[in-house]
């Protein structure tokens, strides 16, 4: 691939800049980095063996535990452990919703913006605790990311490509970097997280395909999933020769594993009471609630494998351990509700894109709740057979969700890890990334079918940024004189009636449109039809069975150039196509 | 881009079809939408670079 051929000089007057990819979620972060010699990208594992960082700190007697050991902390120390703030950063205290923090800290107004107090010093100071704002906070844990990834690389960490998510506001990105500066890293680029997870998983087919035709990137809508911890997030993206042009996203803020665990939760309580009559509510004691909760999600995440799984907490309330095994049929019975919502959210995303679920040719599922089989086999079952649902349990090749959009930054990193800050930031200026799109697709008008009927057939799909390029070729069976006709086309959705055995008497079905959620009793498919006649181009004296190759080049001012030849013969058509001069003369053409 | 294989029949040239170098503009493209490009990935690097230098596709592979 030549797209590195080119680029800048690499800075000179710096010491070298050691770029990382990082993740940072409300629940968990993660550091990735690309290996020098395959160029493939790696989460580290920090130094608890983590590669899943829980963004969590925590302060015991004035010290401070970070990831898996702070985390553990809900349970006995929940006021000075501080847990899902990522969002909190670059918003106003009170356009914050705090309820993800019910059983940790719990954020206070600190400068009109959030923050948390707690005791992290040794000393007997005054006051007793100290309030950290939220940036502060997140300073803390970055410079802990940043040291696990130094003492991995044996490199010092300076710099980072850091992932958001795709509505983070301009203030969210101002104060992230601000913190992240202040735990001496610099951010080179904020990527959104659904980008990342498909530049993750594009270039590891890229390497899967080396030297193959499939090396080469097909064009294809991609929706990304991404079910986290607190949140989940769905951006459909066209990805076209390799770029990605976000059309729509959709954003539950209330929706994502921790859902999961609460489902899990009540059960394991009601079960408990069943067990144990006089016993109190252990959801009603914070403690009790704390380590079932925690139980819950180890139990959760066991069912994404296996079977059944335990919950087994020792003492969880009036010195009664608790003890219940789970199996996956009656977790999944008990989360239907939940899960449907994951689909649901997916849908509406594919509504917002003006697309229909045949559109979709691929589901990317990111995120740690990714990991769940029924929610993939939902939208397996909701979506066409077409569409390809990439998932721990659904494609033997899928990345770990969890790690996919760390992986994503970390290949962005080394892309432009050598570019100076201003390049980088010039590059992704509106001027260089706002482009004209096509509306509708580009191809040839052909006899298809047996029938000899005339068909659409698609070069260049919807929503291709130009300048583009596509080549075709096609053979020509009886050889001679040939049209070559390119056209513009759109596709439809038709719906057939699907075969019933049943007599449904003579009845009109005009009105059957009722969107019941009844037995699918219909076919659906998606139909390109030719819209208007561009251009065509007569090929003479074409061989028997020979070849033909036709090339479309739209300039970035949609001009077009067509290119029609006989693969090894002489000569050939080629002809250009201005492009309508709207904005001049309003009745051009 | 790959070359992309089709396997559809071409048309035979109508009789009297004729154009000027066997070529026939006859209607432009629709007006396009105006969308961002994620600033992403290897394949986005190049397109900046041929947006920076102004230059085409074939220019770019020289
Ligand atoms: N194997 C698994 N099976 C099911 N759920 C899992 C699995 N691994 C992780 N999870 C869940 O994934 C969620 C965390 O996902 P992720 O790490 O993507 O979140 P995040 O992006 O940091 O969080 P947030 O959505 O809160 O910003 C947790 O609820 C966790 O329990
Ligand atoms: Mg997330």
């Amino acid at each position: 691939m030549s797209a590195e051929q080119g680029s800048p000089e690499p800075t000179q007057d710096q010491p070298e800049r050691v770029a990382i990819g990082i993740s940072f979620g409300n629940s968990n972060s993660s550091i990735a980095y690309t290996t020098a010699i395959e160029g493939k990208a790696e989460v580290i594992a920090n130094e608890e063996g983590d590669r899943q960082i829980p963004s969590t700190l925590s302060y015991v007697n004035g010290e401070e535990f970070s990831g898996t050991q702070a985390k553990a902390q809900i349970v006995r120390n929940p006021r000075d452990t501080i847990t899902s703030f990522r969002d909190f950063l670059g918003k106003t205290f009170e356009q914050i919703d705090p309820s993800p923090c019910h059983a940790s800290a719990h954020p206070v107004s600190v400068n009109g913006g959030a923050g948390f107090v707690v005791q992290d010093h040794t000393e007997v100071k005054q006051p007793e605790k100290s309030t950290l704002s939220v940036s502060e906070v997140t300073t803390r844990h970055l410079r802990r990311l940043k040291q696990s990834a130094t003492d991995y690389l044996g490199k010092n960490v300076t710099a980072a490509v850091v992932t958001v998510p795709s509505d983070f506001s301009d203030e969210q990105k101002t104060a992230l970097s601000a913190s992240a500066q202040k735990a001496g890293i610099e951010v080179l680029q904020f990527i959104p997280e659904p980008i990342a997870a498909l530049l993750a998983h594009d270039a590891k087919a890229q390497i899967a395909a080396e030297g193959g035709p499939a090396s080469e990137h097909q064009d294809k809508i991609v929706l990304v999933a991404d079910f986290g911890g607190t949140r989940s997030d769905v951006a459909v993206v066209a990805s076209r020769g390799g770029m990605y042009t976000t059309l729509a996203t959709s954003h539950d803020y209330r929706l994502g594993g921790s859902s999961l665990d609460k489902v899990l939760v009540e059960y394991a309580a009601k079960e408990f009471l069943k067990k144990h009559k006089t016993a109190k509510d252990p959801r009603e004691t914070e403690r009790s609630l704390s380590k079932l909760t925690l139980d819950a999600e180890s139990v959760k995440k066991a069912l994404s494998i296996g079977g059944s799984a335990s919950f087994s907490v020792e003492s969880l309330i009036d010195g009664l351990d608790f003890n219940l095994t789970v199996n996956r049929t009656r977790y999944e019975l008990l989360s239907n509700k939940i899960f449907m919502a994951f689909t649901r959210l997916v849908e509406s995303a594919v509504q917002k894109a003006d697309l229909d679920i045949l559109d979709i040719d691929t589901i990317l599922l990111s995120g740690g709740t990714s990991h769940t089989p029924k929610i993939a086999s939902n939208l397996q079952s909701h979506f066409p057979e077409s569409t390809i649902i990439i998932s721990p349990s659904t494609s033997s090749s899928a990345i770990n969700p969890s790690e996919l959009s760390a992986r994503g930054a970390a290949i962005q990193a080394s892309l432009i890890s050598e570019f100076e800050k201003e390049q980088i930031e010039e590059s992704t200026e509106a001027v260089v990334t706002v482009t004209p799109h096509l509306h509708n697709a580009i191809g040839l008008v052909v006899a298809g079918g047996a029938a000899g009927k005339e068909e659409f057939s698609v070069l260049v799909e919807p929503e291709t940024p130009v300048p583009v390029r596509r080549t075709a070729q096609l053979t020509v069976k009886d050889g001679g004189d040939v049209i070559i006709k390119l056209a513009e086309g759109g596709r439809s959705i038709v719906v057939s009636a699907a075969e019933k055995a049943t007599t449904n008497g003579a009845a009109d079905s005009d009105d059957e449109d009722d969107d019941s959620d009844d037995e699918p009793e219909e076919n659906r498919s998606k139909v390109w039809a030719t819209q208007k006649v561009i251009a065509e181009a007569g090929l003479r004296g074409v061989k028997k069975g020979g070849k033909i190759e036709v090339q479309v080049n739209v300039a970035a001012d949609l001009s077009l150039t067509m290119v029609c030849r006989e693969v090894g013969g002489k000569g050939g058509v080629r002809g250009v196509v201005q492009a309508a001069r709207v904005e001049l003369n309003g009745n051009a053409a | 881009m790959a070359t992309i294989q089709l396997t559809a029949t071409l048309p035979s040239l109508p009789d009297g079809w004729s154009a000027e170098k066997d070529f026939k503009p006859i209607d432009h493209l629709s007006a396009p939408i105006s969308r961002a490009i994620e600033p992403v990935g290897p394949h986005f690097l190049a397109h900046a670079r041929r947006k920076r230098h102004k230059r085409t596709f074939s220019e770019d592979e020289r």
